[in-house]
């Protein structure tokens, strides 16, 4: 459908060039909710995550509030322990996974193309379904409210507390299956974004001229992508725990319960950095343009942003000095805590130096901005002193940590959240928000913050634990505790009058906003507020780091560049069309995590949606132009791209699957032993088969890229056919496993054997059907040349899948 | 549309082939040659590595592709071999280190 222009842009237009906007079927004129359910658009769905995450954050906070309370006064029975422990927990895996990152999600969604230069994100489809799973994970979480058994077991839910025999109702169900559905939507959003910032860069906009914002943004997408498969075998182990009687968090069967700690940790710590590095992201966009200077040493800040990502992958066991590593292993993770620091010191120095000598606007963003720098700091102060493992043994578990680990997250991510919404709402919504109400928000929230959380770290020095529903009158923890409680009502206030500021500004209160409100440096100031569907008439210019500073005022010399011609897309403007099956496969995802609890039809049923829909949205774009021409600024497609960044996350899922397997060799208490059941032979055979299933994917590549249909048809039906053969061998061997008294439950070569070898099994299942959607296509006459993109991309996993299973062969069957 | 990129021509895919099932037989013999015995390991994990990395180069064509790809995956795959060892060696001694 060809929809002319959306005629409303006021941003700077090419005089005469009126843009065309192309949509492409289904028609896209959708109203009201319908249109809000089918949305694509990457601003859309950013205001979706937003509000969604806003709403859990208000949550979060009330949870808080209750806490607090019930610890204002010593004995007092506000509520019960049952009930504190499940607010506790509630509370942080709230304020983690459905406040804070989804809050950093929704700038991510809406500022980032804007930033770049782009009219949407590499995978629009792919982005409505990450929030779609993401709401369907949040309300699944809470909706263990509703049904009266809420998880309370911490939210970092330490085994074995939450095996079936300490936690036996549904309530862990809950929380590890959200966190499941959760980790889903990240790790696909995650991916769309490395390929949007990666490839679809306007010309001239380099990796060393994105924004800071952008940077950080990238670091965070590629911690995601490989931390977040670590907890996913984490929990996947507590799920066959609890739902198939598995061995691998029971000590009687020769478990490790440090195996949960290290890999909820390995997962944990990289968590911290993708809270806050999205906020280090705003500050460094908020700063120079309330100073009106460039930012002070912006490749050093992009450096240091990268360096934190990388040790970030090496601190985690600091979580755990407590648990008897070692005298070597505690040096080692207390040198590469104490080194983190220095890349982060780097960043507070060049904050200040950017407003030295700046001319300061005093915006309610910058009083975040400046916010953050301070009270950061003092979490990072407290950090460094938990790097040192002797300080770090009276501290842990106390209240000291709990005020460190808010100074970070509230004082951290929540004050550069802050600085965003104030910062981005013009360009958001159209409207100013009033800056007077904004600075006593800021003021409310600032005291109520430092008054709640300061007076903890003397609660953790005079000896408080955290997690304890109430304490005795005469402990000496009677006063801060009811100063600590003052304060958070205070800092409660202050996200109410937020409410009250932001419905102000919605509800005409607000003054229009102009496209370029702040005299911004960056791209999406270049565009009206909002802007329109498709972000720019044309596609950007870029003149340089700040570029649009240097195209109003000029460098720093004050020369201007050449002004570059727009020429807008003589095929006018391609958009996507909406979808709605997104929703239609996070629905089913939720029914199936609900039916995992309650009933197996129901998982059948929601497996059920989510295959459907899962065809449907793979099928139902399969021949729009819009999709055509992917290839971006690395000169590889899109979907190459994130196939790669996907395979390098599923490098670390079985990279943890088989560690978890070499752990515990050798540890089972009762046979049969590996040596005594393994069929070499047989496996050797079944090897070859999957090898040579490799050689028949690239022959039927190269068939298709030469436009050989007869050959395409033949070499990917005998791929599909060498996979089901592996299936077959698998079975057996599995079915003979079972006879000879081995399954998931004998023992712990038992569970880590059937589970390693069952998700390979479960790979290549899905490699099988994804080449057998891919054999229909061609009996249509529908894989052309022009597709053989997705016949590659289909091979690069079908490959992967080969790969894994030559380390699986090795390191199970082969070495003794 | 973009030109594909250049890839193997099938006479190298079936050379690969040929390569990977001559190494497969060869870990399945080995472990029944006692003299072997006390290099099985490093051997094992040597072939395997080979295997590994013949089919990344040739049949997933990142030889042949751009290399940001390779950086994306090698850089990943590293991280996560590291992560892996740090996991396996959890038991008895922790990384390198005794408790």
């Amino acid at each position: 459908m060809t929809n002319g222009n959306t005629g409303a842009v006021a941003g700077r237009r090419v005089a005469g060039a009126e843009p065309r906007t192309v949509y492409h079927s289904p028609p896209a004129v959708l109203a009201g909710l319908a249109s809000l359910a089918t949305t694509v658009d990457h601003k859309r769905i950013g205001i979706l995550y937003g509000v969604t995450a806003f709403a859990f954050f208000l949550l979060g906070g009330l949870e808080a509030l209750l806490i607090r309370t019930q610890l204002l006064r010593p004995h007092l029975g506000v509520v019960s322990a049952e009930t504190y422990n499940a607010l506790f927990t509630m509370h942080g895996t709230t304020m983690v996974f459905l406040a804070i990152m989804p809050l950093n999600a929704a700038f991510f969604n809406y500022v980032i193309p804007l930033m770049i230069g782009a009219r949407d994100v590499a995978f629009p489809r792919l982005n409505a379904l990450s929030y779609w799973i993401f709401l369907a994970g949040g309300l699944f979480l809470n909706a263990s409210f509703l049904f009266g058994t809420p998880p309370d077991a911490g939210w970092f839910g330490y085994a074995n507390l939450t095996t079936r025999p300490f936690s036996p109702g549904p309530a862990i169900d809950y929380w590890m299956l959200s966190l499941q559905i959760l980790g889903a939507s990240s790790i696909i959003a995650a991916v769309n974004f490395i390929a949007t910032i990666l490839n679809m860069r306007a010309p001239g906009m380099t990796l060393m001229r994105m924004p800071l914002f952008v940077w950080m943004a990238l670091v965070v997408q590629f911690l995601i992508v490989l931390a977040f498969p670590a907890v996913t075998v984490g929990l996947i182990f507590l799920l066959f725990d609890r739902f198939f009687g598995t061995h691998f968090y029971d000590v009687s069967a020769g478990g490790d319960l440090h195996l949960w700690q290290h890999l909820f940790w390995i997962f944990g710590h990289p968590e911290v950095y993708i809270l806050i590095l999205p906020a280090f992201g705003i500050v460094s966009e908020v700063l120079p343009t309330f100073s009106r200077k460039p930012l002070f040493g912006a490749q050093v800040m992009i450096y240091s942003g990268i360096l934190i990502g990388f040790f970030g992958f090496g601190v985690w066991s600091h979580h755990m000095f407590t648990v008897g590593m070692g005298p070597i292993a505690d040096s080692a993770f207390a040198i590469a805590t104490m080194i983190i620091a220095i890349p982060t010191g780097v960043k507070i120095f060049n904050w200040l130096a950017t407003m030295w000598g700046g001319r300061l606007r005093p915006s309610v963003a910058f009083h975040y901005a400046a916010g953050l720098v301070a009270l950061f700091t003092i979490g990072g102060l407290s950090g460094v002193m938990h790097a040192s493992p002797p300080v770090d043994l009276q501290q842990h578990d106390s209240y000291f940590v709990v005020a460190h680990m808010h100074y970070v997250l509230i004082g951290g991510s929540l004050f550069g959240i802050f600085a965003g919404l104030y910062y981005w709402w013009p360009k958001m919504t159209g409207r100013m928000l009033d800056e007077r109400l904004g600075r006593l928000q800021f003021w409310l929230v600032a005291v109520g913050f430092n008054v709640a959380f300061f007076p903890q770290h003397f609660l953790g020095a005079l000896g408080m634990p955290r997690r304890i529903y109430t304490y005795s009158r005469g402990s000496g923890w009677e006063l801060w505790n009811f100063v600590s409680t003052l304060g958070a009502y205070v800092l409660g206030l202050g996200v109410l009058v937020f409410v009250v500021v932001a419905i102000r500004s919605l509800r005409t209160a607000g003054a229009r906003a102009s496209g370029d409100p702040w005299d911004g440096r960056t791209l999406e100031w270049r565009t009206s507020s909002p802007p329109p569907a498709h972000d720019f008439d044309a596609i950007p210019p870029v003149y340089g780091r700040d570029t649009f500073w240097r195209e109003k005022y000029g460098d720093a010399r004050g020369q201007k560049p050449a002004p570059r011609v727009e020429t807008p897309d003589p095929h006018g403007i391609h958009l996507p069309s909406p979808s709605g099956w997104p929703l239609v496969i996070a629905l089913g995802l939720a029914v199936a995590a609900f039916g995992a609890i309650y009933h197996l039809a129901l998982v059948v049923i929601g497996a059920g949606l989510t295959v459907i829909g899962a065809f449907a949205f793979a099928l139902e774009h399969h021949r729009n132009p819009a999709h055509v021409e992917q290839v971006g600024n690395l000169g590889v497609d899109h979907r190459k791209l994130a196939m790669w960044t996907f395979l390098g996350s599923e490098c670390f899922l079985f990279g943890t699957l088989i560690a978890t397997y070499l752990a515990y060799k050798g540890r089972s208490v009762v046979g049969p032993q590996p040596h005594e059941i393994l069929n070499i032979p047989l496996t050797t055979l079944s090897t070859f088969d999957l090898l040579m299933s490799s050689l028949l994917m690239v022959l039927a590549l190269a068939a298709v890229q030469r436009g050989d249909r007869r050959q395409a048809r033949l070499w990917l039906a005998g791929t599909a056919l060498f996979g089901a053969i592996f299936l077959a061998f698998q079975a057996y061997e599995f079915t003979a496993f079972v006879h000879e008294g081995l399954t998931l439950q004998t023992n712990l070569f038992g569970s880590t054997f059937f589970v390693l070898t069952g998700f390979h099994g479960g790979h290549v299942t899905i490699g099988v059907l994804w080449l057998l959607a891919l054999l229909v296509l061609d009996l249509r006459g529908r894989l052309g040349v022009q597709d053989a993109t997705k016949v590659e991309v289909a091979g690069l996993y079908w490959h992967f899948v080969d790969v894994v299973w030559i380390v699986i062969f090795t390191v199970v069957y082969l070495i003794p | 549309m973009t030109a594909h990129p250049a890839h193997a021509s099938t006479g190298t895919y079936l050379k690969v082939a040929v390569i990977l099932s001559v190494i497969t037989a060869l870990e399945f013999a080995v472990i029944y040659i006692r003299r072997l015995t006390p290099i099985l390991i490093p051997l094992l994990l040597t072939l395997s590595a080979g295997k590994f990395a013949l089919v990344v180069m040739f049949f997933m064509h990142l030889r042949y592709d751009t290399k940001p790809l390779t950086f994306l995956f090698v850089s990943s795959l590293v991280l996560a071999i590291g992560v892996a060892v740090a996991v396996a060696t959890l038991p008895g001694e922790f990384l390198i280190f005794t408790r």
